[in-house]
C-alpha cells in the first residue's frame, strides 16, 4: 500500500471515529474500540513517516500534493469543517500520546451546528495545548478591517514631527540632574505564596459577587426601566448559578432583599422589582430549574437546603409538590422533601394539597413530610388520607396518625381495624397503641374480647397483645396471664395462638410476678407455645440480672 | 509514544529547578557541603532515568525560556525563583546549552558546578567554562546564541498585525453594540488567544506596543493595552492559558461602558465640570449592564461585568462608584487596575491630560501600592514593566541619546536601545544597541547614565517602535 493510500484510509477512519464519538459515551465498549482503532492506524503511519502533514482548503486536504479526502458537501464535509474557522495546515507528529488523539477526536466529534458554543475549533484546539498535533491558522477570517493597520500606524507617525524635540531634549539632557531609577522589587517566597493561594482559592463562579453588586447597581439605577433591568440580570445571574449547583447564591439574594427591606435602603420602584425578584425565586420556573439541577445529581449540605427553605414563602411549595413526583434519582427527592419541611411549616394547608396528587408516591412522601413536620393541625388532613386506595399510603397515614394523633382520631382509627388489608390492621393497631389513652387501651381489649379475635391469624394476634402490653398494669397483667393459662376442648390451635402471643405480652412487660406461670410452661409440647414462653423468660430474668 | 518523553515533559520542570536548586546551594556553601551533596544526589536521581533512555539530555536557552531536549519547558509558580535565578546566571555566563551524557557521576557535577561558580569571576565568562569543562566528557556546553535579526522582524511584524487586529476588532464591538447588533465571542476569544500566544512567546514585543500612544482612537487602542498588560501580569503570576484568555477578554471589555459617555466629554480638550464627572463615574456602571445584556450568561460575561464595575473601585475602596457594601475586590480586577491606572497615566488622552514618564508612572503606581493598589501585584507588575520601560527616552554613556525599544527581563537595567541621536549630537536613523554587550575584557560598552521624559519633548514614539 502507498503512503497516499494508507492517509486516505487513516482520514475515512478519523471521519468514522468523528461519529462514533458523537453517538457513544466514552463507557461505551464502541467508544473504547474506536479510539483503538484510530490511535493503533495514526501511531503506525506516524512511526513509518514521522508525522503527517495535511494542507487544508475548502473541499480538500492534500498530502503532499496529493488529494486525500474531497467533498463538495456543505455538511459532513471534514475540509470544510477546519477550513472555515481558518485551519490551513494540520500536522501530526511522532509520539502522539493516546489522551491528545482522543481530545482532538472530542473535539472532531462536536456538533457547532447544533451545539451553542462560544468557541471554535480552533479555540477548542488551543485550549488543549497539543503538543504533537500542530495547525496554521489563517486569522484574516478574524479582521473587522483589513486597512486598520495602515491607517492606525500611518496617523500615529503623523501625529508629531519629532526632529525638534529631539534635538532639545538631547541638549537639555547634559545639564539635567541624574535622577533615582525605580529598582527591581524583590518579591519573596511570602509573595509567592500568597499569589498561588490566591489563584487556587479563585472560584471560577463570580455568582454571588455579581448578585452582590448587582444590589449595589441599584442605587445608580434611575427609572423604572433600569430597576427591572438590573433585578433581571440578578434573576438570569441566579439561574446561572443554580445551573452550576449554587444554591448559595440564591440564600444570598434573600438575604440581600431582607437586608434591603428591613434597612429600608430602596426606593419604592426599587421595592417593587425587588418583589417581583422574591416571586420568581419562589416560581415553578426556579423550583423547577433547581429539581432539574438535583435530578442530575447535585448535593446540597442540609443545612443549606433548610436555610434556603426557611427563605422561601408559601407559594413555593405546590412548585416543589409538582417537581417531587417528577424527579427520577432518590438523593434529589430527599432534598426536596428536606426543602418542603421546613417550608410547609408555613402553611400546612398547602402542603396538605399534596395528599390529592394522583401519583401515590407523592401522597406517600407528603404524609411523612406532615409527620417530620410535626404540627397537629395535620391531622385532619391526614384522618382522610387513610381512605387513599394505596395500601402503602394507608399505613403511612395511619402511622403517622398514631405518632401525631390524640384521642380524636380513634374513631377513624378503629373503622381501620376493619380493614380487609392485614397488613393495613397491623398498622392500625401500633398506631392506636402509640396514641396510648386509656380509649385506645379500651379499643385494643374490646377487639381481644370479640368472640372472633381468635380467627384471627397468629401475627395479628401477637400484634394486639404486644401493642397491650405497653400499659403493663394489673389489669392487663391479669388478663394476660388469664390468656397463657386458658385451655379449651375445641379450637385448640388457635387458642394455643393466643397463649403464645401472651406470652410474648407478658415477656414485653417483664415483671417478675409473671415469672412463675412462665415457668411452668416452659417445656409445653406446643413448639409455638414454648419458644414464646422461654424467649419472655429470658427477657425477663435479663432484664432483672441488669437491674 | 515512548513513555520517557511524555515523563520528560512532566519531570522537565522539576530537573530545571532542581538544577537551579545545586547552583544556589554551590554558591553558598563549600562545593563537598552536605547540603550540596543532597542537591546533587537529588538532581543525578532526577537526570539519569531519562538519559539512559533518551541517549542524552539537553537544555538549552533559547530567548527567556528553557527548553529540555527540544521541547519547551512550563515552570508553575513555585519554581519561578529557581528558574529566574537560572535564566540570570546562564546569561551573565553567556551560557546557551548544556548536555549532560548517561551514567553521570557526582564528581561530574562537581567539577560543572566548580566550573560554573568561578566563571563568575571572569571577563570571559563562556570562554572560560568551555576550556574548563575541556576534559570533563559527561558535560558539554555551548554558547547563547542571539535570536536572528530576521526572526526578530518577522516576529515583530506579526505581532504589530495581532495588536491592531485586536484594536480594530475593539471598535467593530463599540460600533456594532451602538448599532445593537450582536458581537461575536468566538472571534473575540481567538482575538485574545493570539495575544495570549504572544505574551508567552514575545511578551517584550507586545508590551512595546503598548507604550505608542499617538492613536487617534484612544479608548480602543487603552482596552487593547490594558488587556495585553493584564495577560502579561497573568503570565507573570502564572494563570493557565484559559485564565489567561478569559482576563484578556474581560479587560478588553472593561471600558465598554464609556460607550455610553457623551463624545463631547469624552474628547473634552480642558477639565471636567462636576457634572462631567458625575457622567464620567457612571461609566463602571452602564458597563457591567451593557456587558450583561450583550448575550447570554456565562461564567466570562459575568466576570466581566464585576470587572468592567470594579475596575475604577481601587483596592482601598477609595475609587468609584461607590458601594455599600464592599467586599474583597475581584482577583481579575485587581489585576487590571494596575494595568488600567498605569495606562492612563502614560497616555494623553485621559482626563487627567498630563500623560506621565513610563518610570514617573511606575514610581506612582509604587505609591499606590497598597491602598489603591494590590501590593503584591503592583511588584509584579514593576519588575515586568522594568527600569526602564518600553519608551523611554534615556542618555548613555556614550553621549548617545535613545528610546528603550525591548526590556530585558534579567538585567532590568540593560535593555536594548534603539539609538536616535548619535555621539556627535546628530539624529541618527536609529539603530539598536543591546546594553548587556561586553568589550573583551568584560566591561559593559554602554550604559544608560540619564532619563528624560519623552512627552516632555513630544517625541512621537510610532515613529521609531512601529
Amino acid at each position: 500500500m502507498t503512503l497516499t493510500q494508507d492517509v486516505k484510509d487513516t482520514i475515512q477512519e478519523l471521519i468514522k471515529a468523528k461519529k462514533n464519538f458523537r453517538i457513544y459515551p466514552e463507557n461505551n465498549p464502541v467508544y473504547a474500540r474506536t479510539i483503538n482503532s484510530i490511535y493503533s492506524r495514526m501511531t503506525t503511519l506516524l512511526d513509518s513517516s514521522g508525522s503527517l502533514s495535511l494542507k487544508i482548503k475548502q473541499h480538500d486536504i492534500f498530502f503532499e500534493g496529493e488529494t486525500v479526502y474531497h467533498s463538495d458537501e456543505k455538511e459532513d464535509n471534514l475540509a470544510l469543517f477546519f477550513f472555515k474557522d481558518g485551519i490551513r495546515e494540520l500536522t501530526f507528529n511522532r509520539g502522539l500520546p493516546k489522551n491528545e488523539m482522543e481530545d482532538f477526536l472530542k473535539i472532531l466529534s462536536v456538533d457547532f451546528e447544533r451545539e451553542v458554543l462560544d468557541d471554535d475549533i480552533v479555540t477548542l484546539m488551543w485550549e488543549k495545548d497539543f503538543q504533537f498535533i500542530h495547525y496554521i491558522v489563517d486569522d484574516s477570517i478574524l479582521l473587522e478591517d483589513e486597512t486598520y493597520e495602515g491607517r492606525a500606524i500611518e496617523e500615529a507617525k503623523k501625529a508629531s514631527d519629532n526632529n525638534e524635540g529631539i534635538l532639545n531634549a538631547y541638549k537639555d539632557a547634559f545639564g539635567l540632574e541624574k535622577k533615582s531609577v525605580l529598582n527591581v522589587i524583590p518579591l519573596t517566597d511570602e509573595d509567592l505564596g500568597s499569589i498561588i493561594r490566591e489563584i487556587e482559592n479563585d472560584p471560577p463562579d463570580k455568582s454571588i459577587t455579581m448578585i452582590h453588586l448587582l444590589f449595589e447597581m441599584l442605587s445608580y439605577a434611575e427609572g423604572m426601566g433600569e430597576y427591572k433591568e438590573l433585578t433581571g440580570f440578578i434573576s438570569s445571574t441566579l439561574e446561572f448559578a443554580i445551573n452550576l449547583g449554587n444554591l448559595e447564591a440564591a440564600v444570598y439574594t434573600f438575604k440581600k432583599i431582607e437586608h434591603g427591606s428591613s434597612e429600608d435602603i430602596y426606593n419604592k420602584a426599587a421595592d417593587v422589582c425587588l418583589k417581583e425578584l422574591t416571586n420568581f425565586i419562589n416560581s415553578e420556573k426556579f423550583v423547577r430549574l433547581l429539581g432539574e439541577i438535583l435530578d442530575e445529581g447535585a448535593e446540597f449540605n442540609e443545612e443549606l437546603l433548610y436555610e434556603f427553605a426557611s427563605l422561601l414563602d408559601k407559594r413555593a411549595i405546590l412548585p416543589f409538590i409538582h417537581i417531587l413526583g417528577e424527579l427520577r434519582n432518590a438523593p434529589a427527592r430527599k432534598a426536596i422533601i428536606s426543602i418542603l419541611s421546613e417550608l410547609g411549616k408555613k402553611d400546612i394547608p398547602s402542603i396538605a394539597k399534596g395528599l390529592h396528587d394522583r401519583r401515590w408516591y407523592v401522597v406517600r412522601n407528603i404524609i411523612c413530610i406532615l409527620r417530620q413536620i410535626g404540627d397537629t393541625s395535620a391531622v385532619e388532613y391526614l384522618t382522610r388520607a387513610v381512605r387513599h386506595p394505596d395500601r402503602r399510603v394507608k399505613k403511612e397515614a395511619i402511622r403517622t396518625l398514631g405518632l401525631m394523633g390524640t384521642g380524636s382520631v380513634l374513631p377513624v382509627l378503629k373503622d381501620c381495624m376493619s380493614d380487609t388489608d392485614e397488613l393495613v390492621r397491623l398498622a392500625t393497631v401500633r398506631a392506636i397503641g402509640l396514641i396510648g389513652t386509656p380509649v385506645s387501651k379500651k379499643i385494643i381489649l374490646d377487639r381481644i374480647a370479640d368472640k372472633n379475635f381468635r380467627d384471627k391469624n397468629y401475627n395479628e394476634k401477637r400484634e394486639f397483645y404486644e401493642v397491650l402490653a405497653k400499659w403493663k398494669d394489673s389489669d392487663v397483667i391479669g388478663l394476660l396471664i388469664r390468656a397463657l393459662k386458658r385451655k379449651t376442648l375445641f379450637n385448640r390451635a388457635k387458642n394455643t395462638e393466643i397463649r403464645a402471643a401472651a406470652a410474648h405480652g407478658l415477656g414485653l412487660i417483664g415483671t417478675e410476678e409473671v415469672l412463675e406461670t412462665l415457668l411452668k410452661l416452659q417445656n409445653s409440647k406446643n413448639k409455638l407455645l414454648r419458644e414464646n414462653v422461654q424467649t419472655a423468660i429470658k427477657r425477663i430474668t435479663d432484664e432483672k440480672n441488669r437491674s | 509514544m515512548k513513555k520517557t518523553e511524555v515523563d520528560l515533559r512532566v519531570a522537565g520542570k522539576t530537573i530545571i529547578n532542581q538544577l537551579g536548586v545545586v547552583l544556589r546551594t554551590g554558591h553558598f556553601h563549600d562545593i563537598d557541603n552536605v547540603a550540596v551533596i543532597d542537591a546533587i544526589e537529588k538532581f543525578l536521581n532526577l537526570l539519569n532515568p531519562p538519559t539512559e533512555t533518551e541517549g542524552s539530555l539537553r537544555i538549552d536557552l533559547i530567548g527567556e525560556f528553557f527548553y529540555i531536549n527540544d521541547s519547551r519547558v512550563r515552570y508553575p509558580l513555585e519554581y519561578l525563583l529557581n528558574f529566574d535565578y537560572l535564566l540570570r546566571e546562564f546569561q551573565k555566563r553567556e551560557l546557551g546549552t548544556v548536555i549532560f551524557e548517561p551514567q553521570l557521576r557526582i564528581d561530574d557535577l562537581k567539577a560543572f558546578l566548580k566550573v560554573f561558580i568561578n566563571a563568575t569571576y571572569s571577563g570571559t565568562p563562556y570562554e572560560t567554562m568551555e576550556a574548563s569543562l575541556e576534559k570533563t566528557r559527561n558535560i558539554r556546553i555551548d554558547k547563547l546564541k542571539k535570536i536572528k535579526e530576521d526572526a526578530d522582524i518577522d516576529q515583530r511584524r506579526i505581532v504589530k498585525k495581532t495588536y491592531f487586529n485586536a484594536v480594530s476588532f475593539t471598535e467593530g464591538v463599540m460600533t456594532k453594540l451602538k448599532a445593537g447588533e450582536k458581537v461575536n465571542m468566538k472571534v473575540a476569544k481567538r482575538v485574545v488567544e493570539s495575544m495570549v500566544d504572544l505574551i508567552l512567546s514575545e511578551e517584550q514585543l507586545l508590551l512595546g506596543m503598548t507604550a505608542i500612544k499617538d492613536y487617534d482612537e484612544y479608548t480602543y487602542h487603552h482596552s487593547v493595552n490594558v488587556s495585553v498588560l493584564s495577560i502579561a501580569i497573568g503570565q507573570k503570576i502564572g494563570l493557565s492559558r484559559k485564565a489567561l484568555t478569559e482576563l484578556g477578554l474581560v479587560a478588553l471589555f472593561h471600558d465598554i461602558g464609556k460607550m455610553e459617555v457623551p463624545k463631547e466629554i469624552l474628547n473634552k480638550p480642558s477639565a471636567f465640570t462636576e457634572e462631567e464627572w458625575r457622567v464620567i463615574k457612571r461609566h463602571p456602571y452602564w458597563g457591567a449592564r451593557t456587558i450583561l445584556k450583550l448575550k447570554g450568561l456565562d461564567k466570562t460575561s459575568i466576570r466581566s461585568a464585576v470587572v468592567a464595575f470594579e475596575h475604577h473601585l481601587n483596592f482601598d475602596y477609595s475609587g468609584y462608584p461607590k458601594v455599600r457594601n464592599p467586599i474583597r475586590l475581584d482577583f481579575f480586577s485587581r489585576i487590571l487596575t494596575i494595568a488600567d491606572q498605569y495606562d492612563a497615566m502614560t497616555s494623553s488622552r485621559v482626563y487627567a491630560r498630563v500623560p506621565l514618564a513610563p518610570d514617573r508612572a511606575l514610581s506612582i503606581i509604587m505609591e499606590r501600592s497598597g491602598s489603591q493598589l494590590d501590593p503584591i501585584l503592583s511588584k509584579f507588575f514593576v519588575n515586568m514593566i522594568g527600569i526602564y520601560p518600553v519608551g523611554s527616552l534615556v542618555l548613555l554613556d556614550t553621549r548617545e541619546m535613545g528610546l528603550v525599544y525591548e526590556c530585558n527581563p534579567l538585567f532590568a537595567d540593560r535593555p536594548r536601545v534603539m539609538i536616535i541621536v548619535d555621539g556627535s549630537g546628530k539624529k541618527t536613523k536609529g539603530f539598536i544597541t543591546d546594553l548587556t554587550e561586553k568589550d573583551s575584557a568584560g566591561k559593559y560598552l554602554k550604559s544608560i547614565v540619564k532619563t528624560l521624559d519623552p512627552n516632555k519633548y513630544r517625541i512621537n514614539l510610532a515613529e521609531y517602535l512601529l
